[in-house]
């Protein structure tokens, strides 16, 4: 069976100001259908930036990477807007959810992104859905200032999961929550693979690792252990 | 399906952040609205200007497209044109004579029929000309003028038909000649506005002297027109006029006004006058153009005052261009985080575009409105004093002017920040 994704050689290089950096050096990475896959590794070992490059925020220097069997290494920008919307859901640290705007409201954000239209209907429908699927259909209505960490992160893995994508990323889900929030946010993430959603969990937490059917290191720009859990 | 499914995205989101930010999009309409409100003004009085001008030279000129022929008034031409044109609707001729309405025996106030704002300053100023084929010569002052009194010289103006098809006066009080039935030996008249002032000011007797007639008609009166010049002028039927105007006085030209379609009659008209001595030289029509003539005149003063207006307006612009990237600035991880959930660069452009677009056409629509409840306003304040904006309704051209200066606005301030927001790096911010 085609794997999800497959990442063979990867790297990348920060220029910044100073010297350029090298962060990746040669990853390897293979992920199938309702995988779950914990990134462990210290601050600045490269798992965020692992992460940007699946999630197409960024470019590799070099290797290759197929998604679904296709090479997507060199991609335009217009394609790989297409492929964010359609193969990947994304969960961030810091929620990212729009003040302005009604949990409801964050969610639609991921349906009206330009790829597609559905009527105003069925995209409530759906935002419903997604958020009852993280357990907070009855906060649809309130904004992001009124509810708890925990609750706004289901919000935002609520946008993640309202497209149904193939695979979700998620980068230091709980990193801004307490360990029992935390355990419930991994929770939540963690029944999207039971329906056939591939999971990719950047994470410092050995305990939320574990929960993943693999566990991989990222040292020195390489994923130097791996392996089911 | 997904170009319009971009265009409700962008509009969707372009709303959301406009109810999101009410006050800073307040404070942008107010840096644009004056610039707009410069361009709509500017529009409108050069709109009510040009209408204004225009019916004032329809006036005097007549109405666009109308062709005129004038010939030299000897050698019987006045017979020649009332026997062409008789019958004929699509067809005027106009004849001229001088006349002094008032006291008999005495000098006019107004000499050579000038406005009356001269009266008692000897006319225009200068001798007294007459103008023929030959040239213009100064008419030989009489070695004993008769001393000045109750009378007011007028041009007389003999018309073979209804001229108001080319010439639209404006009835303004009493009635129009009727040129059924046969002439009459007391002239019919309608005065000009500035005949009636100077009729009801010098509180005239009614007497008519026809400049080289033997003997002086009693005329009626009929009404009054506004004919949109300002010196003393009466009209009359043309064959009324010949009873009393001898052939000794055909000097000056005959004028006719013609239907574009009538062109048999100036043929015929300019045949027969051939055929009794006229120069073909002299016998030449040309269209009337008043449009031309008045847009080549407004040109100028209409490029100065929209290039002030734009300069205004250029200062909206950068407003609505320092508020955009102000807000793009703020707005960094709303748009990375739009294009994380696959929002294109385009898409993110146009989202800020929207925004901008709907500020400006907001701010159209504020101006056009302040336009228009300002140009009733003045209307109904100043109308009595200025006849141009007497009954003026809001030219569409500045409301127009308006929308497209609002969305020129719009797309101006908001392109460099919808620039800046689709170059926003997902990776960097999302990282931070």
């Amino acid at each position: 069976m085609t794997p999800l994704i497959e990442l063979t050689g990867l790297t990348k290089t920060l220029k910044g100001q100073g010297e350029p950096r090298t962060i990746l050096s040669g990853v390897d990475l293979t992920v199938r259908d309702g995988d779950s896959v914990a990134i462990l590794g210290r601050s600045g070992s490269g798992k965020s930036t692992l992460l940007s490059l699946i999630g197409l925020f960024d470019r590799p220097d070099g290797g290759r990477y197929l998604l679904g069997g296709q090479d997507i290494t060199k991609l335009s920008e217009r394609r790989a807007a297409r492929l964010r919307s359609d193969e990947f859901g994304f969960v961030f640290q810091r929620f990212f959810l729009l003040k302005h705007l009604t949990a409801a409201q964050n969610v639609a954000m991921a349906l009206v992104n330009g790829q597609g239209w559905a009527a105003r209907r069925k995209r409530r429908a759906k935002v419903l859905a997604a958020l009852d699927l993280v357990g907070i259909a009855h906060l649809a209505k309130h904004k992001p200032p009124r509810l708890s960490g925990g609750e706004q992160q289901r919000v935002a893995i609520a946008r993640a999961l309202v497209r149904e994508p193939k695979i979700l990323l998620a980068d230091e889900p709980t990193g801004a929550l307490d360990t029992e929030t935390g355990a419930l946010v991994i929770e939540v993430l963690h029944a999207a693979t039971a329906r056939g959603c591939g999971l990719i969990l950047v994470t410092h937490d050995h305990a939320h690792a574990n929960r993943m059917n693999r566990v991989v290191r990222l040292a020195d720009g390489r994923l130097v252990q791996g392996g089911q859990v | 399906m997904a170009l319009s499914g971009r265009f409700r995205s962008a509009l969707i989101i372009g709303g959301q952040g406009i109810r999101a930010r009410k006050l800073r999009t307040f404070l942008s309409m107010i840096s644009l609205f004056l610039g707009v409100l410069a361009v709509v003004a500017v529009q409108a009085g050069a709109e009510i200007a040009d209408r204004a001008m225009l019916s004032d030279i329809e006036l005097s000129a007549g109405k666009d497209g109308t062709l005129v022929l004038n010939f030299p008034s000897n050698n019987d031409a006045g017979t020649v044109m009332a026997d062409t044109l008789a019958g004929r609707s699509d067809a005027v001729g106009v004849d001229n004579a001088m006349g002094i309405i008032g006291e008999p025996g005495v000098a006019p106030v107004n000499p050579g029929a000038s406005p009356l704002k001269y009266a008692g300053r000897g006319g225009y100023g200068g001798p007294s000309m007459v103008c023929d084929q030959t040239g213009c010569h100064e008419i030989k002052q009489d070695d004993n003028p008769p001393p000045p009194g109750q009378a007011i010289e007028v041009r007389l103006i003999g018309l073979t038909g209804d001229i108001r098809q080319f010439r639209p006066f404006q009835l303004e009080a009493g009635r129009w000649l009727d040129f059924g039935g046969e002439p009459s030996m007391s002239p019919g008249l309608v005065l000009n506005r500035e005949a009636a002032a100077a009729l009801n000011q010098y509180r005239l007797p009614a007497e008519l002297r026809i400049t080289g007639s033997t003997a002086n008609p009693t005329p009626r009166i009929l009404g009054v027109v506004h004919d949109g010049s300002d010196g003393p002028a009466v009209y009359l039927r043309a064959d009324e006029l010949s009873l009393w105007k001898t052939a000794g006085d055909a000097q000056g030209y005959l004028s006719v006004y013609l239907n574009p379609s009538a062109a048999d009659i100036e043929q015929t008209l300019k045949a027969r006058l051939v055929a009794r001595g006229a120069d073909p030289g002299n016998l030449q029509t040309y269209p009337v153009e008043a449009r031309k003539q008045i847009e080549s005149e407004l040109r100028l003063l209409r490029l100065i005052f929209l290039a002030m207006a734009a300069l205004v307006l250029l200062i909206g612009i950068a407003g609505i261009l320092n508020v955009g990237l102000a807000t793009v600035g703020e707005r960094i991880e709303e748009f990375a985080l739009r294009r994380a959930v696959g929002t294109p660069r385009m898409l993110l452009a146009g989202i800020v575009l929207a925004e901008t677009l709907i500020i400006g056409l907001l701010t159209a629509a504020a101006a056009v409105g302040v336009g228009i409840v300002g140009l009733k306003l003045a209307a109904s304040m100043f109308g009595g004093r200025f006849q141009m904006l007497q009954g003026v309704e809001f030219p569409w051209q500045a409301g127009l002017a308006g929308v497209i200066a609002g969305l020129a606005a719009g797309v101006l301030g908001g392109l460099l920040p919808a620039i800046r927001a689709a170059r926003i790096p997902i990776a960097t911010v999302m990282r931070a």
